[in-house]
């Protein structure tokens, strides 16, 4: 019965195995997650917003994604000078502050991750390989975001919050997605 | 007709809609934004006011993106002169509309069905979220004021609460909707690769 069902393409909700159960056993493994995923959510960014965890371990990584930007951009030619965090040219300046540095995209990655039901094979795979691919889109958004300013300023405010951050975290849930699907095999049968 | 040529896995072509759909989406948002402000604007405003006794905030809207928080109880010299971004507050719907009219193999009418429900709530979420954003301004920006009207642990809670809303829940709300509709054929999906 499982067998044929999930040969069918067009059927969105598997039926369950059991249509009288409660809806919390029915709907077990959902609630598991969206709970499991909640509440890594918000520990995790409660735990960076400690201010010893931002001074000894944000700040110093968001040092790093500022000096590989500038370094980046100089690469391109755009002749910048480090000060901190803040990358200067001639025409712009920016300054990579929390909310910039990819950690955002990262976490919400990484609870999406430990909460699925997988092997944590899988997942220790699936962080190390996330959290390589945000940062290298992160630097892409860091170098068009100052290129954007440098050239076109108009349109760095929206850039900036509306674009490139809607970018970043579709990224990461389309990642953890494709990862689900490739590399993470449920620890329980999931039919019955 | 697709003989020979090797079909994309499901995820995979639900990243490629994603991204297709990124760009309608993003139009028909910056398209209701405007409207959407205004009625973020007044009602949260509404909302304030049921935990305002008499009724004192005032929300103005501000050029096309941006709000002005102001108190008729504070006199003009002291008044508040917070503004923040309300597209800011509501862009993640231009992820939860991509995500959610993106996946392969679920019939149209289910797909606008899951993805009204979804708007639905995070129409509430955003004005939550506006709720938050103005009273962590009182119990946090106001100097003396804020400490006068605001114990240690409210100020820390309406600020937690503001930053994680703010950032966690607001840009992990798609992902969680997504999930809370979809997790069952991306689980299907595993079983199957299996």
């Amino acid at each position: 019965m499982a067998r044929k069902r999930s040969s069918d393409p067009v059927s969105p909700t598997p039926v369950p195995s059991d249509p009288e159960a409660p809806f919390w056993r029915k709907n077990r493994r959902e609630l598991t997650f969206l709970l499991a995923f909640v509440v890594l959510l918000g520990g995790s960014f409660t735990l960076i917003s400690l201010n010893w965890v931002n001074d000894h371990v944000i700040e110093p990584f968001t040092g790093g994604v500022a000096r590989v930007s500038g370094a980046t951009l100089d690469l391109l030619g755009q002749d910048v000078r480090m000060q901190g965090t803040i990358i200067r040219s001639g025409k712009f300046a920016v300054n990579i502050r929390n909310g910039c540095n990819g950690v955002e995209a990262m976490l919400i990655f990484l609870a999406a991750v430990l909460a699925f039901p997988a092997p944590w094979r899988a997942r220790l795979l699936g962080l190390a390989i996330g959290a390589v691919a945000i940062q290298a889109v992160n630097l892409v958004r860091v170098v068009a975001l100052f290129l954007t300013g440098a050239y076109f300023p108009s349109w760095f405010d929206a850039s900036h919050t509306v674009v490139w951050q809607t970018v970043v975290i579709l990224f990461s849930v389309l990642l953890w997605i494709l990862w689900a699907n490739r590399l993470a095999a449920p620890r329980e049968p999931l039919v019955g | 007709m697709t003989t020979g040529k090797p079909r994309m896995s499901w995820a995979a072509r639900l990243a490629r809609n994603a991204l297709l759909w990124l760009i309608p989406v993003w139009a028909a948002w910056a398209l209701l934004t405007p409207f959407y402000n205004r009625f973020l604007i007044t009602a949260s405003e509404n909302l304030l006011h049921i935990t305002e006794s008499p009724n004192a905030t005032r929300i103005i809207p501000s050029g096309r993106h941006d709000a002005l928080v102001t108190r008729r109880d504070l006199p003009p010299s002291k008044n508040l002169a917070h503004s923040f971004r309300v597209t800011d507050v509501h862009f993640h719907l231009v992820l939860l509309g991509a995500l959610f009219l993106a996946v392969p193999g679920v019939p149209w009418r289910r797909r606008l069905e899951n993805l009204g429900w979804a708007v639905l709530v995070a129409v509430f979420f955003d004005l939550f979220l506006c709720f938050f954003v103005v009273k962590a301004a009182y119990a946090t920006k106001l100097g003396s004021w804020s400490l006068a009207h605001y114990g240690p642990f409210a100020r820390n809670a309406y600020g937690l609460t503001r930053h994680l809303l703010d950032l966690p829940f607001k840009l992990g709300l798609p992902l969680l909707l997504w999930a809370a509709f979809y997790l069952e054929r991306l689980l299907e999906e595993v079983r199957i690769k299996r």
